[in-house]
C-alpha cells in the first residue's frame, strides 16, 4: 500500500520507479558479515611523516633529534614527560649501607643485558674459578670491608700474586690440599728426582745448582695433559699418513734444534707474552668478563715450563721423546713467499716439494686395421644382462678370501649369512616370524588350503575369488569383476588403447562381466598363450577395470578421457605373422576410421570451410551477446537490449547460456514470449536487497489463491505498513511522487494477456502474447479492473473466477491488496533485469518508449544527483516522449488513465484505510 | 600518390632506434600527427622516440616482465601497456609514471587496446579472456570479461562500437555493442593480428599459416588472401599501407612484404630484401605520412623507413 503510494508519488514526479535507484533497498536484515579483507594491510603505503622506526619488540626507536626533537629523551630513554627535571636532593646518610655504585648494567639496554647473560652462560664454568673468594661469605666480607681492612699494598700484592681470580672447582680443591699452580700433583720429591724428571742430568754440576737447592723437597713435575686426537679417518691404528705438510714443517721448524725439553707444549699463551691482544675482538661484549686470557706465571719454574690452565687448553701431547708435536714457529720471511713473489698466509710455509703429481699412462697402441665395433660390446652387455637376470635371485657368488675379487665385490662385502656359510657355521635358529608358525601343523595346512585360492589375487575388495572355475584345479583361477564395476569401467578410461588387440579383449572381458546374462563370454585363451599368461592377462583386466572407472559425481564432468595419438605406423618387431591379431587389428582400424569419420562430420562445416577457404556463412557464427551497461555507456552506444541487463561489472559476458530462450527470441524479434525466465525469475531474484521489498510475490499468491483472508487481515498487515511508510513518504519530494505515478501505470498494462492466454494455462505457465496491437481490444475491460496484479497468474485466475461473486467492494479490497502485490512485484522488476510479465506485453510495443521514459526520468534525477548516476548518458529524449507516457495507457487499458493520471476517479486502496 | 601497380613502399632506412636490449615486441606511433614512437621490448622498458631524429626521449620502466603491447590514447597524454606481469599499466606520458595498474588477468597480457576516447581499455591475455576496464571510474574491476575465446587472445581492436579479438583458437570474434551480438569468424589458424580498415568494412587478419586474409566484416567472406611471406610461429603484425592501398607485413625472416590490396600481388622488389636480423614482430605504417613506416624486430632494433621522395614534402 505504502509502496504503491510512494510509487505513485514518484511517478508523478517523473521518476521511474522500476529503475534500480528507486528500488534501492535500505533494509538491512541480519547481522552483516565481517569484512572479507583483513583490517590491517601491512603493505599499505604510509606517508613518510607517519613512518617511524621501531625495534623488533615494537618499541619506538629514534627519539629526539632524530625525529624532530619534540620527544627528546622521554619514551624509553631517560627523563620524564616534562623533560630533564633535576632530581631533588635526598640525603643518603642514613642509607649509606644500601648505597652502591652504579654498575655498567644499570646503563645497559635489554639487548645488552641479554648478551651478557648469553655470555655468562658460555663461561659459566669459569665463574666458579674464584681463587680468593669463592664462597659467598668471603664475597660479602670483601664487599663490606674492601677498602677498610686492606691497605693498598695488600691489594696490590693480592692482585699481583694471585692469578685472575677464577678457577675451576677442581683447582680450588687441589689448592686447598696444598697444590700450587705450576706444580705437579703427588708427593714431594727430591731435587735429584726432579732434575731427572726434567730431563737434566743431576750429576752434571751446573754452576747455579747450589747446595741449598738440593736440600729441599720439590713438588713433582707437572704432567702434561694427554690429549687424544680424534680419529676421523679410516686408516688403521698406527698408520702414519706419510709426509704431509705437517711433517715437512715439523722437520724444518726453526725451533727444531732448541735443546731442552719442551714441556707443556708451549701452546697457548704465556703469561708474559700476551701477544694476542690484537686478535681479540674489542667489540666482543664477553670481554667485559675476566677471562683467562693470560696463563699463570709459575715463577719458580723454568721458562719452558709453561702451564696453561683454563679454557684455552688444547695443547698437543708433548713429551721429551716426541719432537714432532712442537708448535710451528713463525715462518721466516723467505719461506713465506711463493715463487711468483706473493706472500703466503701468516703461519703457513711454502713447501719445497710439489704436491704429488698425477700419474699418467700412455695410451695403448691401437693395432693397425682395428675398427670399432660397438655391436660386439652391446651384445656382450646383453648377454651379461640376461645372465644377470638368470642369476638375480641367486645369492652373489661367494668368493673365497684367497681369491682375488673385483672392486665391486669387495665394496658390497659379504653379509653375515654368507660369512657364516663360508665358515661353515650352522645358521642360527631364527625367531618365529609370524603367528602362523605358532599354529599347529593341521591348522596351518587348513589355512593354506583356504588361502590357496586367494593368494594370487589382488586384495582389492572388488575381487571375489571365482567360485567355480571352469578350468581344472591346476589352472589358475580367473578373477571376477563385479557387474557394476565392469559397467562403469566400460564407460571409463580405456587403458589399453595403445594396444588395440588388447583393448578389444579388454572390452570383451568387461562386456562379459557387465551383463552376465547376455551370453557374452570372457575372451578365450589365445592360441599361443599358455594358461598362466592368460590368467595374468585376465587379472590385469580385472585390475584395470577396478582402477579405471569414471569418477562419479561432480568431478566426473571435469575430465575427458585422453585420446591416444596415432603417430605413424606401428612398428612390430620380428617377422610379420598373420594371425588372429591381424583380424582384430583390422576391426579396430575400422572402428578408428569410423570414429574419425564421425569427428570429421562433426567438425566439418566450420573447419572444412575454413580449410577450403570458403569463409563466410559457414565459418561465421552469430550469437547474441550482452554488453555490460556501463560498457555501452562508455562507448556511447545504446544498450542493445536494456531489459536484459547483463550481470553487473566483473560479470561474465556469457549471457547466452544463462537465458538462452529469451535472448534468442528477443533477437528474433516480433513476438516477445515469456518463457522459463519468468518462472525461474523469482527464485533467482532472492537476494538481500529484495527481502524487504520485492519478494512477497509468492506470499501474495498464497493469500489470494488459497485462502482469502478477511479484510481485517489486510488491514492489519497493510494499514500499519501504510502508516509507517507514510512517515517515510513525507520526506520524499515531488520527484518520487512522479515516479510513483509512473509505476502505478505499469502494472495495469498487461491484464489483457491474462484474459486470453493465462486463465486456462497453469499457474506457472508463462505468458506469451503476440505484440499485435489489436489483441488489446478483445479484452473485456470490466473483467480486468480487479486483476490488478498482472504478474501473478494465480491471483488472476482466482480473480477471474471470483469476479462475479464478489461485490464491488470486495473487488476494491482486492484491488487494494493486489495493488500492494503489484507494486511489490514491479518493485523488483528491473532490479536485476530479468523479465517479468508486467513488462512483457509492454515491451514489444513500447520498449522504445519505455526506455525513453526511463531515460527521461533518469535524466531528471540526474539533475538532482548528477554525478552519482553513471548509467545513462544519452541525451534526454525529445518532448514527444513525455507525451508518449500519457499515450501508452489507452493502447492497452483505459483504466490506466484513471489510475495513472492525477485524476482519481476510481477508489484506491488508500481510501479504505 | 603513385597509381596502382606502381605503389612503392617506404623502403629506405631513415634511422634505427636501437637502445632496446633484447627483442622489441611492439612499436606504436603516437596519435595525431604521429611524431613520436613508443616501443616496448623484452628488456621490460618502454621507450619513447623521436623517429625523425632517431633520438630516445624517455624510458618508461615499471614493468617487471617483458612488454608485449602498447596502446596510445587519443590525446597522447597517456598510454597503456601490458606484458608478462599479468597487469595492464596505464601511464602518464609526461610524468613517466603509471597512473593505473589493472590486475586481474591470470597470465601474461598479450595485447592491450584503448578505445577512441580512452575511456575503456581492452586487454587480451594468454588466459584466453578479454577484459574491458573502465578508465573513468575509480573502480579497478573490469567492466566485463569476454570469455568466449578458447585460447590465448593475441590481437584486439576496439572500434567505435565493436571490439574485435583474434585468438589462437583460430577465431576472430567481433563483439558488436550496438547489435548486442557476437560474430565469431573461424579462420582455422592462430590469429596474430586483426586490423580493420578505416571504414570498418574489411578486416585484415594474419594467421600462423603464413597467410594474411582480408575479410568482409558484414558477411565474413574472404575478400583477398596475401601469401608469400613466412609466418608460422611468432606474432607478426600485418597492417595496411598508406591509404589502405597496400598490405604490409614483416615476416619471420626479417623481410618486409607488401602486397597490393586489390590484386594481392607482391609489390616490388620481389622477394623483398632482408632488413632485420630476426623476426619482425611489429610493422606499422605511419597514419598520415604516406612515406613512413616503422618495424620492430626481435634483433632489438626499431627501424624507421621512409620513402626517398617523401622527405621533401
Amino acid at each position: 500500500m505504502s509502496t504503491a503510494r510512494l510509487k505513485r508519488k514518484l511517478g508523478d514526479l517523473g521518476i521511474d520507479s522500476s529503475s534500480k535507484r528507486a528500488n534501492e533497498s535500505f533494509c538491512l536484515i541480519g547481522t552483516p558479515l565481517p569484512p572479507l579483507e583483513k583490517s590491517r594491510d601491512t603493505g599499505e603505503f604510509v606517508p613518510l611523516w607517519k613512518q617511524d622506526v621501531r625495534d623488533e619488540k615494537g618499541r619506538r626507536r629514534l627519539h629526539g633529534a632524530f625525529t624532530g626533537g619534540f620527544s627528546a629523551g622521554y619514551f624509553n630513554t631517560v627523563g620524564s614527560k616534562e623533560g630533564w627535571a633535576p632530581s631533588t636532593f635526598v640525603s643518603s646518610r642514613s642509607e649509606r649501607a644500601k648505597n652502591r655504585g652504579a654498575r655498567p648494567e644499570d646503563f645497559m639496554d635489554e639487548e645488552d643485558l641479554a648478551d651478557i647473560r648469553a655470555d655468562q652462560k658460555l663461561v659459566d664454568e669459569n665463574e666458579e674459578m674464584d681463587l680468593t673468594g669463592g664462597t659467598q661469605a668471603e664475597m660479602s666480607k670483601r664487599g663490606q670491608g674492601d677498602t677498610g681492612e686492606k691497605d693498598e699494598i695488600t691489594v696490590a700484592l693480592e692482585q699481583s700474586l694471585l692469578p685472575t681470580p677464577k678457577d675451576s672447582i677442581g683447582a680450588r680443591i687441589l689448592k686447598k690440599m696444598g697444590w700450587r699452580l705450576g706444580q705437579g700433583i703427588g708427593p714431594r720429591i727430591t731435587w735429584r728426582q726432579r732434575e731427572i724428571q726434567f730431563g737434566r742430568n743431576p750429576d752434571v754440576d751446573s754452576t747455579e745448582a747450589d747446595e741449598e737447592a738440593k736440600r729441599h723437597m720439590y713438588a713433582p713435575r707437572d704432567t702434561p695433559l694427554l690429549i687424544v686426537g680424534r680419529k676421523d679417518d679410516s686408516h688403521g691404528l698406527g698408520y702414519n699418513s706419510g709426509l704431509g705438510l705437517h711433517a715437512t714443517l715439523g722437520s724444518q721448524g726453526p725451533n727444531n734444534d732448541t735443546k731442552g725439553p719442551k714441556l707443556a707444549g708451549g701452546f697457548g699463551l704465556g703469561a708474559l707474552n700476551d701477544a694476542d691482544e690484537d686478535d681479540l675482538d674489542v667489540y666482543d661484549s664477553s670481554n667485559m668478563h675476566t677471562r683467562n686470557r693470560t696463563a699463570y706465571d709459575a715463577s719458580d719454574m723454568y721458562d719452558e715450563e709453561r702451564i696453561v690452565m683454563g679454557n684455552k687448553q688444547h695443547g698437543q701431547p708433548t713429551g721429551r721423546s716426541s719432537a714432532k708435536a712442537q708448535a710451528p714457529a713463525r715462518p721466516t720471511l723467505g719461506k713465506g713467499t711463493f715463487r711468483d713473489g706473493t706472500h703466503s698466509l701468516e703461519g703457513f710455509v711454502v713447501s719445497d716439494k710439489p704436491v704429488a703429481e698425477d700419474q699418467w699412462f700412455p695410451i695403448p697402441d691401437i693395432p693397425a686395421g682395428w675398427t670399432p665395433n660397438p655391436k660386439r660390446v652391446w651384445e656382450q652387455a646383453k648377454v651379461a644382462d640376461s645372465n644377470k637376470e638368470n642369476t638375480a635371485t641367486a645369492p652373489p657368488p661367494i668368493i673365497k678370501p684367497s681369491e682375488p675379487q673385483t672392486h665391486s665385490q669387495w665394496k658390497t662385502g659379504i653379509s653375515a649369512d654368507q660369512r657364516g656359510a663360508i665358515l661353515g657355521e650352522t645358521p642360527l635358529p631364527t625367531g618365529p616370524r609370524s603367528v602362523f608358525e605358532f599354529i599347529s601343523k593341521k591348522d596351518q595346512e587348513r589355512i593354506k588350503s583356504a588361502a590357496g585360492g586367494r593368494s594370487d589375487q589382488p586384495s582389492s575388495p572388488d575381487f571375489i575369488p571365482a567360485t567355480s572355475s571352469p578350468e581344472s584345479s591346476s589352472a589358475p583361477s580367473l578373477p571376477h569383476t563385479e557387474v557394476h564395476v565392469a559397467q562403469s569401467a566400460l564407460r571409463g578410461f580405456q587403458p589399453f588403447t595403445a594396444d588395440p588387440a588388447k583393448q578389444v579383449r579388454y572390452t570383451a572381458y568387461l562386456q562379459a562381466h557387465a551383463n552376465p546374462g547376455s551370453g557374452a563370454s570372457i575372451p578365450a585363451q589365445l592360441s599361443g598363450q599358455d594358461v598362466e599368461t592368460y590368467a595374468r592377462e585376465m587379472r590385469d583386466y580385472a585390475k584395470a577395470a577396478a582402477l579405471f572407472r569414471p569418477i562419479s559425481g561432480a568431478m566426473a564432468g571435469r575430465f575427458t578421457s585422453a585420446a591416444v595419438l596415432d603417430l605413424g605406423p606401428k612398428i612390430v618387431e620380428g617377422l610379420h605373422t598373420p594371425a588372429a591379431e591381424s583380424a582384430l587389428n583390422d576391426e579396430d582400424e575400422k572402428m578408428d576410421v569410423d570414429e574419425k569419420v564421425d569427428e570429421r562430420r562433426e567438425e566439418a562445416p566450420k573447419v572444412h570451410a575454413a580449410r577450403v577457404g570458403m569463409f563466410g556463412a559457414l565459418t561465421r557464427e552469430v550469437t547474441p551477446w550482452q554488453p555490460a551497461r556501463l560498457l555501452c555507456k562508455r562507448f556511447g552506444v545504446k544498450d542493445p537490449n536494456p531489459d536484459v541487463t547483463a550481470p553487473q561489472a566483473a560479470a561474465s559476458s556469457s549471457t547466452a547460456p544463462a537465458q538462452p530462450e529469451f535472448t534468442a527470441e528477443a533477437v528474433a524479434a516480433g513476438t516477445v514470449s515469456m518463457t522459463a525466465s519468468l518462472t525461474t525469475a523469482p527464485s533467482a531474484r532472492k537476494d538481500l536487497s529484495h527481502i524487504g521489498l520485492g519478494d512477497e510475490d509468492g506470499m501474495g499468491d498464497d493469500i489470494l489463491t488459497y485462502e482469502r483472508p478477511a479484510m481485517d487481515v489486510f488491514k492489519a498487515i497493510f494499514a500499519s505498513d501504510d502508516e509507517e511508510s507514510d512517515v517515510e513518504m513525507e520526506v520524499d519530494d515531488k520527484v518520487e511522487a512522479k515516479d510513483q505515478r509512473q509505476d502505478t501505470l505499469t502494472p495495469a498494462l498487461p491484464p489483457p494477456s491474462a484474459s486470453d492466454g493465462l486463465l486456462d494455462s497453469g499457474p506457472s505457465t508463462s505468458i506469451s502474447r503476440p505484440s499485435k496491437p489489436d489483441s488489446a481490444p478483445e479484452v473485456d475491460l470490466a473483467s480486468f479492473k480487479p486483476t490488478f496484479i498482472p504478474r501473478d497468474p494465480k491471483s488472476k485466475k482466482a480473480k477471474g473466477k471470483d469476479k462475479e461473486v464478489y461485490s464491488k467492494e470486495k473487488k476494491d479490497k482486492k484491488k487494494k491488496s493486489s495493488s500492494k502485490g503489484a507494486t511489490l512485484v514491479s518493485f523488483e522488476l528491473d532490479e536485476d533485469g530479468t523479465d517479468s510479465i508486467s513488462f512483457s506485453a509492454q515491451r514489444s510495443k513500447h520498449r522504445d518508449k519505455e526506455r525513453d521514459q526511463d531515460r527521461f526520468k533518469k535524466k531528471k534525477r540526474k539533475e538532482k544527483d548528477g554525478d552519482e548516476d553513471d548509467m545513462w548518458v544519452e541525451k534526454p529524449p525529445p518532448d514527444i516522449v513525455k507525451g508518449l507516457v500519457a499515450e501508452i495507457p489507452p493502447d492497452d487499458n483505459p483504466d490506466i488513465v484513471e489510475d495513472a493520471g492525477p485524476v482519481r476517479g476510481r477508489k484506491r486502496a488508500v481510501d479504505f484505510m | 600518390m603513385p597509381k596502382n601497380g606502381t605503389i612503392f613502399l617506404a623502403r629506405t632506412l631513415h634511422t634505427t632506434l636501437s637502445s632496446h636490449r633484447g627483442p622489441v615486441h611492439v612499436v606504436r606511433y603516437s596519435k595525431g600527427s604521429a611524431k613520436y614512437v613508443l616501443s616496448g621490448g623484452q628488456d621490460r622498458t618502454i621507450r619513447l622516440w623521436n623517429p625523425e631524429l632517431g633520438t630516445e626521449i624517455k624510458t618508461f620502466s615499471a614493468h617487471g616482465y617483458e612488454v608485449l603491447s602498447i596502446s596510445v590514447s587519443h590525446d597522447n597524454a597517456s598510454f597503456a601497456s601490458s606484458g608478462g606481469d599479468r597487469s595492464v599499466f596505464v601511464w602518464d606520458v609526461t610524468a613517466g609514471v603509471t597512473t593505473r595498474r589493472l590486475s586481474g588477468h591470470m597470465s601474461k597480457v598479450n595485447v592491450v587496446e584503448l578505445n577512441d576516447n580512452a575511456t575503456v581499455l581492452a586487454s587480451g591475455s594468454y588466459d584466453s579472456t578479454v577484459r574491458l576496464w573502465d578508465l573513468r571510474a575509480q573502480s579497478r574491476a573490469p567492466i566485463q570479461i569476454l570469455e568466449e575465446a578458447g585460447d590465448a587472445v593475441q590481437a584486439l581492436h576496439v572500434g567505435a562500437a565493436t571490439i574485435i579479438s583474434g585468438s589462437v583458437d583460430g577465431h576472430v570474434r567481433t563483439y558488436d555493442l550496438r547489435m548486442g551480438e557476437l560474430r565469431s569468424d573461424f579462420v582455422g589458424q592462430p590469429v596474430t593480428s586483426v586490423i580493420p580498415s578505416q571504414d570498418a568494412t574489411t578486416l585484415l587478419v594474419s594467421t600462423l599459416d603464413s597467410h594474411i586474409r582480408l575479410f568482409d566484416t558484414t558477411s565474413g567472406k574472404l575478400l583477398n588472401d596475401f601469401t608469400g611471406h613466412k609466418h608460422s610461429s611468432y606474432r607478426c603484425r600485418a597492417c595496411f599501407g598508406h591509404a589502405e592501398a597496400t598490405v604490409v607485413c614483416g615476416d619471420e625472416d626479417g623481410t618486409v612484404w607488401a602486397w597490393d590490396l586489390v590484386d594481392a600481388t607482391v609489390l616490388q622488389p620481389k622477394p623483398p630484401p632482408k632488413v632485420h636480423d630476426k623476426v619482425i614482430t611489429w610493422a606499422e605504417h605511419h597514419p598520415t605520412d604516406p612515406g613512413e613506416m616503422i618495424t620492430a624486430s626481435a634483433d632489438g632494433t626499431v627501424k624507421v623507413w621512409r620513402h626517398p621522395k617523401s622527405s621533401t614534402p
